[in-house]
């Protein structure tokens, strides 16, 4: 609308309004026209005014159009980087979880098929529960990870999330920390325990339940291996059974 | 003349103006624009990474378990059930689950799908009795 203005009007007048318009939001056209201005200003005063708010209202849709252009670009090429790099992530780390659930489902099967015992079977049960809870909670940390902070600190936070420990939870690195000490804490009191002599089936069993209730609410990796590796053991089955297992990591 | 030119000159400056907002707005617009993707992409990406990894994952620890079983107890020679786990054990391990961009992807998981379903059915199994208590939050 406004190049058609200037293409119908004078030379006088587009030049004025170049000038105006440039002197008041185009700092950097200033030294183009560095010509002195003839006064012509008065008469068309309001019709500048007018023509300098169509100018400006204009200049504002182009960055917003230009801004919406942008968007949509940097978008579809980031989207497919964003999304292989996340389900790279994603995979992997849920393949550990897959692969213990794939265990824990193969020795209720073989429990099953054998006629053993029912107080077995639920713990194999309880222990895959526990499993799903873990899946959950590292599907949830995922999930959570906040949009803020840039692609680097992203990816490093990925990086050093070792499974192996307690998974932190957005906004709650106090607590994070306290678990990390309580898993500590009960890592050492279980080391007590064993050279105590690992004879002490009662002992170790009383020390055991102590640490699954640490654990109740947050299971880790090494947590469910472990458990994982004493129901083999109650099953009667040789540890290199579970050899895969071991290898597991996060 | 000197004015004429000065105005065309003028007209070239306000119609390149225009491109000049236009294009910083398409910067800014970008950078917030990848900054968005990325992050939208990752989190859709680890979704169906989970889904496929969890899935492989429980076949293959399955699979790894039952082998080790049959073989304990087992003296006589491979049976089809041990062939089978064997193959389903292979396909797994040749399979680049993490690789979102492997073009067989979702092909070759049918098979693996396959199968599974086979060494259930030799191993009198029901593949489709979840036998976790609780529905996993990632169903496959």
């Amino acid at each position: 609308m406004l190049r058609r203005k200037n293409f119908s009007d004078s030379h006088t007048f587009t030049t004025c309004t170049g000038i105006l318009v440039v002197t008041t939001t185009m700092s950097w056209v200033q030294a183009a026209v560095s010509r002195p201005s003839e006064d012509v200003f008065d008469e068309d005063a309001d019709e500048l005014h007018l023509v300098q708010k169509e100018w400006k209202s204009t200049m504002e849709k182009r960055v917003k159009e230009g801004y919406r252009d942008g968007v949509e670009a940097g978008k579809e090429l980031s989207l497919q980087q964003g999304f292989n790099r996340g389900y790279k992530q994603g995979a992997e780390m849920m393949m550990t979880c897959g692969q213990l659930k794939g265990t824990l489902s193969a020795l209720l099967a073989w429990c099953h098929l054998n006629g053993q015992i029912s107080a077995l079977l639920s713990k194999i049960s309880n222990l895959l529960a526990e499993v799903g809870k873990y899946e959950e909670c590292v599907l949830k940390y995922m999930n959570s990870i906040s949009p803020q902070p840039h692609l680097g600190e992203l990816l490093d936070s990925v990086q050093d999330m070792d499974l192996s420990h307690t998974i932190p939870v957005e906004n709650e690195f106090d607590e994070t920390e306290a678990g990390r000490h309580c898993e500590n804490e009960s890592e050492l009191s279980e080391n007590s325990c064993r050279s105590n002599g690992g004879a002490d089936s009662l002992h170790s069993d009383s020390c055991r339940r102590t640490k699954e209730h640490t654990h109740s609410e947050r299971p880790t990796l090494a947590w469910l291996k472990e458990e994982t590796f004493y129901l083999g053991e109650q099953l009667g089955l040789s540890l290199d059974i579970l050899q895969h297992v071991q290898q597991l990591e996060s | 003349m000197e004015a004429a030119a000065s105005a065309s000159d003028m007209f070239d400056a306000i119609v390149m103006a225009e491109e000049r907002f236009h294009g910083e707005g398409y910067q800014e617009g970008y950078a917030e624009g990848s900054h968005v993707g990325v992050i939208e992409g990752r989190r859709y990406g680890a979704l169906h990474g989970a889904k496929i990894g969890s899935e492989i994952g429980y076949y293959l620890g399955f699979a790894l378990t039952w082998q080790r079983l049959l073989h304990r107890s087992a003296k006589e020679k491979p049976s089809k059930k041990t062939k089978a786990l064997e193959s389903l054990i292979g396909m797994i391990q040749k399979y680049p689950y993490e690789d979102p961009t492997y073009d067989k992807l979702h092909e070759d998981l049918e098979k693996i799908r396959g199968k599974f379903k086979q060494v259930c059915s030799l191993l009198n199994i029901q593949s489709d009795f979840r036998l976790n208590p609780e529905r996993s939050a990632l169903t496959f």
